[in-house]
């Protein structure tokens, strides 16, 4: 298969996945129908009603982490085509990213040792 | 024809997750229970929360679904036995994965729901802490192979299986993958018995089916990376390859689900504490490790 090919056949199966989805949806409406009955649709809240609207900022308490998150992320970018071709390269290559890598986690024992590493 | 016989091979496989999970859970064996369970769920109501953000909660069953079968869609259960060997699949598998986070995010945020809005941020916070523990370890599998395709991951394995050549690395990713499918230590955003089901509150009938099809298949597919990466695939004497797979794919999703029935769940600090000050430097670790075994052998 070429890679169009692939990438059609990756996009018929979300189409397809989407569809089964959409057919049981379908199928459970023809079964029943939902009862409109009092207080029913309230989410669950132990009993009472939230007593705060619950679409408020959330404080994400991991920010810390997610901030090293993004570097790290960005890093593997360069990591999965470097992989490839690591053995053609061989010691150039090691310590190529060896190199950069080591800058990284230097970043990541200095963020560990300001307290970015911890739930704030 | 493959492409008929890799979705039933792969439905079969969901199906017997469905049925371990369930045996793991309640101690009892029910061959027929999926297809019970599905059935009655299809025949409740499905009830909408009375103000929910309406594309969101009905997006996230189908996209859980969507990202499980397309990281599935690039790994192979035998020669041949591939819906898509793509060039990039290895990284095509962390792609598709990903959007596990945005299903789980979405199903928080919809419903309006103080405990799935807890349960979906929690899960984002889980993804900053798994996410590397993917990543790093697929790109030391793919220093071995030299390729990101599924099927030379496996092909380069012929000689040792990576779970011996970098038993480091397959530890880490194990626990991921546990992650990603937020099975029972890591099941933060469910939360049974704390968040009253999390992101699956507000989800009930055929909703809540899907999300559990989704799940399941979640639990296949991180299955099937585990054997691809590390397990050698197909690789194996006597029987034919497809059953290697099979037989190696459903023996680590058992023993995923089995090891969490008797752990107790973490704490989100934990997990975020744990998986970045030892997990992270350990998956380096292997890397650097890789590195030097593949250019001691060359």
């Amino acid at each position: 298969m070429s890679l169009l090919q692939q990438y059609a056949l990756l996009l018929g199966m979300v189409a397809a996945t989407v569809g089964l989805v959409i057919n049981l949806g379908a199928v459970a409406r023809a079964v029943g129908r939902t009862h409109a009955e009092k207080a029913k649709d309230v989410p669950a809240t132990g009993g009472e009603l939230s007593p705060e609207p619950v679409w408020v900022r959330y404080h994400v308490r991991y920010y810390g982490y997610a901030l090293l998150f993004l570097a790290f992320d960005m890093e593997m970018a360069f990591m999965y085509p470097w992989a490839v071709v690591y053995k053609e390269l061989g010691l150039v290559a090691l310590l190529d990213m060896g190199v950069f890598l080591a800058i990284l986690f230097l970043g990541l024992l200095y963020g560990w040792s300001q307290g970015a590493l911890r739930r704030q | 024809m493959n492409f008929v016989a890799v979705l039933l091979m792969l439905l079969a496989g969901t199906y017997w997750v469905a049925v371990l999970e369930d045996w793991v859970s309640t101690g009892r064996f029910r061959p027929a229970g999926p297809v019970l369970s599905g059935l009655a769920l299809l025949g409740r109501e499905s009830l909408v929360p009375r103000k929910p953000d309406r594309i969101f909660f009905e997006v996230a069953p189908a996209l859980l679904l969507v990202s499980a079968v397309l990281a599935a869609a690039v790994l192979p259960l035998a020669p041949g036995l591939i819906l898509a060997d793509l060039a990039t699949g290895a990284l095509f598998v962390n792609a598709a994965l990903a959007y596990v986070m945005v299903a789980l995010l979405m199903a928080g945020w919809g419903p309006d729901g103080a405990y799935a809005m807890v349960g979906g941020f929690r899960f984002l916070g889980q993804l900053v802490a798994y996410s590397m523990l993917i990543v790093m370890p697929i790109t030391a599998v793919a220093m071995r192979s030299e390729s990101l395709l599924t099927t030379e991951i496996v092909t380069s394995q012929a000689s040792l299986w990576n779970v011996v050549y970098q038993p480091l690395g397959f530890v880490l990713f194990l626990l991921a993958a546990m992650a990603v499918a937020f099975l029972p230590p890591f099941d933060l955003p469910t939360a049974p018995g704390e968040l009253a089901g999390g992101v699956e509150a507000e989800y009930t009938g055929w909703r809540l089916a899907v999300m559990r099809l989704g799940r399941a298949v979640l639990v296949l597919t991180v299955a099937l990376a585990a054997t691809v990466f590390y397990l050698g695939g197909w690789l194996g004497p006597v029987l034919p390859p497809w059953a290697w797979s099979a037989s190696k794919t459903l023996a680590v999703a058992a023993a995923m689900l089995f090891v969490g029935r008797y752990v107790p769940r973490l704490r989100e600090a934990d997990v975020l504490a744990w998986c970045w000050k030892y997990g992270i430097p350990l998956a380096l670790l292997n890397i650097f490790y890789v590195g030097v075994v593949i250019l001691g052998v060359a």
